[in-house]
């Protein structure tokens, strides 16, 4: 390793940087005689200046790519320094890196070298180097290049922790418009193989618990947010049938922020919608662990995410006949959907209603947001929101208040 | 009568023992930091492993292992009424058996809880911000945090990092785990290891802390996130904020 390295490095962070699943999550591993381990609830290394945590060392491994796609600082068309790392040099950073518990893996990504085979054949190099010469235990993550072929696949999915194929955007037409190179079928076709065989080896491993893991984290994607025109509606609606028709454990939300110029992309001054982001994670949040359905949050009629409140209350002020809940008889999927409760308070809520009813004031102590549910809850059959409950009078009660700005004096 | 132990958990159980079948404690203390009145009459308990285990027993038995695990991330947290934390918790433990754990908002509970949260939320923290230096012959950690949580790091790092030698030093309690690439043991040390400026040492350092500034998107800037994440104690000993002068 030489100091090229350094300039190496800088490019490849940099092209890596806007891909935002970063988490090491979702498997536990021990050291099997060599080097490392995984811890299923993820381990955060540090923070960014932007306060995201870092927990994989990221980048690609390499910024060459014969594609174009409009959205992408990497794409074909832009002038910029290029470097590719070779399979070793990724593997020897990423364990000196590991050793010193800089990290808690890789995650690797790449443009499009040469070919999709190329390249992906490249990416497993540096797994078979970990995996087999360092007998590294970590945490590993890599990008499928869509159109690899599926052996290429198949052998570098056997040596990986998780895989994630990037569909970036949520409809066929604005793929077409950003991404020409690439279409849905080609992006669907590597997670659907990966699907397969997650769910073949599981079944296998049941009765031969020698079979290798494939897979074993799962598989996840990513949308960009705000560089095509579509909708909420049509990301979470997406994002549903992402997670029904593969199983992804992830899809992850990223704000686009603007790096090329283009007829079809927002302008370059654009800040990146973060709220939207926000709003999407918190309904993705929605989906995946307090059973709603996609158009329980958006609809037709109203196809974005209300801006002003997170989409669990929105979903509750439109349905204000469900409410109030009396705290000591509603079941668990009922306290799920009030405002101001999660799933940790939910649960001690029911594990202490067995010995007991319980009183307006413990709902703070077990961690209950008395300010949010309050309107939408009553507590041996007193209501404590202290106005009617009403969409529009607790709409406007819960409408954050806009901070006072201080008066120029100049 | 208050009780005055020797610091080490054995003591506190050997304490509470003694509070259960000789005289009622009124608190226990630590002999280190105990501050003497003329009105409360005071013992000094010789800490009993034999004794120390018949109450960690019992408390596995009719409490619950839950409960044990709280009580001794407690028994490491600075919390200066710890030891009367426990004390009570026990007490009303000894009552309830494990319907105590279910109990998240009693008054005697609820401190137990939020005390043991901030150990273990630390200990995980550290799983991730200890940052160890290539010495050559060993790999060499430093950390100073606000609980003594070197002990709930030990297991992880020697799996994680078995097959190499570590030491990693909690500065503030001159206290260390010293891992001889398979077997730990917590001893007491207080020397800083010295650093040899070895250049793929700093060669590393210097990609780590390059890395780090680089995958920070600037449209996307939020110090406050950041500082909420990392508090500035705990910077001066990670490389990529030293390096990169934020601290
Ligand atoms: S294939 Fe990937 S790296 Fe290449 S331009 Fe498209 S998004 Fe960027």
């Amino acid at each position: 390793m030489s100091m090229g390295t350094l300039e190496k490095l800088a490019v490849l962070a940099d092209g890596a940087k806007y891909d935002v699943s970063c988490a090491s999550s979702g498997v536990n591993k021990h050291n099997r005689g060599g080097i490392g381990n995984s811890k299923s609830f993820g381990i955060c290394h540090t923070w960014s200046a932007d306060g995201r945590c870092v927990s994989l060392l990221k980048i690609l491994l390499t910024n060459y790519c014969i594609y174009n796609c409009n959205y992408c600082v990497n794409r074909n068309q832009n002038d910029i320094p290029r470097a590719s790392f070779t399979p070793r040099e990724v593997a020897d950073l990423t364990i000196q890196f590991y050793r010193r518990n800089y990290i808690e893996g890789l995650f690797l990504s790449s443009g499009i070298e040469r070919s999709p085979n190329h390249t992906m054949e490249r990416i497993y190099q540096v797994l078979d180097i970990l995996r087999h010469e360092y007998h590294f235990y970590g945490y590993i993550h890599v990008k499928v290049i869509p159109g690899a072929d599926p052996a290429l696949v198949n052998k570098t999915g056997l040596l990986a922790d998780r895989m994630s194929i990037n569909i970036e955007q949520p409809t066929e037409q604005s793929l077409k418009l950003l991404a020409p190179q690439k279409t849905l079928p080609v992006l669907f076709a590597p997670m659907n193989q990966i699907h397969h065989q997650m769910t073949q080896n599981a079944s296998e491993r049941k009765i031969f618990r020698h079979v290798q893991k494939f897979v074993p984290a799962g598989q996840s994607t990513q949308m960009i947010v705000g560089a095509s025109k579509d909708s909420d509606l049509s990301i979470i609606k997406a994002t549903e049938t992402l997670y029904n028709r593969f199983q992804l454990k992830r899809v992850y939300y990223s704000a686009y922020v603007p790096v090329n110029e283009g007829p079809n992309l927002p302008a370059l001054s654009t800040s990146p919608p973060l709220l939207r982001e926000h709003r999407l994670y918190q309904a993705d949040w929605l989906l995946r662990f307090y059973s709603f359905k996609a158009d329980e949050i958006v609809n037709e009629q109203s196809p974005f995410l209300d801006t002003d409140f997170d989409p669990k209350i929105s979903w509750a002020l439109r349905n204000m006949q469900l409410f109030p809940l009396e705290i000591n008889q509603a079941s668990y999927e009922e306290l799920l959907r009030i405002p101001g409760v999660g799933v940790t308070s939910a649960q001690r809520i029911i594990r202490q209603r067995r010995l007991g009813n319980i009183s307006y004031n413990h709902l703070k102590k077990m961690g209950v947001v008395l300010k949010r549910a309050k309107y939408f809850i009553t507590c041996q059959g007193c209501y404590y929101g202290g106005i009617p409950a009403e969409s529009a009078l607790v709409r406007q009660a819960l409408t954050p208040v806009a901070k006072p700005v201080q008066l120029c004096l100049f | 009568m208050d009780y005055l132990y020797d610091g080490s958990f054995d003591g506190l159980l050997t304490s509470i023992y003694y509070s259960y079948y000789e005289q009622r404690a009124q608190g226990i203390y630590s002999e280190a930091s105990y501050q003497f009145n003329m009105f409360t009459p005071s013992t000094v308990i010789q800490s009993d492993p034999v004794l120390a285990a018949r109450v960690y027993d019992a408390i596995d038995r009719k409490i619950s292992v839950y409960s044990l695990m709280q009580i001794y991330y407690v028994y490491l947290s600075n919390n200066t009424a710890k030891e009367n934390l426990i004390l009570k918790y026990l007490q009303l433990g000894f009552q309830l058996g494990p319907k105590i754990d279910s109990i998240h908002s009693h008054p005697e509970v609820l401190p137990i809880r939020q005390t043991a949260k901030k150990v273990s939320f630390e200990a995980e923290r550290f799983l991730g911000l200890l940052r160890f230096t290539d010495t050559r012959n060993y790999l060499y950690a430093v950390l100073e945090p606000d609980h003594n949580i070197l002990i709930l790091l030990a297991d992880h790092f020697a799996d994680r990092l078995a097959g190499e030698r570590f030491i990693i030093h909690d500065k503030k309690r001159s206290l260390a785990i010293i891992c001889n690439k398979k077997d730990w043991y917590l001893s007491d040390f207080s020397e800083e290891a010295a650093i040899p400026d070895s250049e793929t040492e700093q060669l590393y350092q210097e990609l780590w802390a390059k890395y780090f500034t680089g995958i920070s998107i600037e449209n996307r800037k939020n110090k406050k996130l950041q500082s909420h994440f990392i508090p500035q104690r705990y910077r001066h000993n990670l490389v990529e904020f030293r390096k990169s002068e934020l601290l």
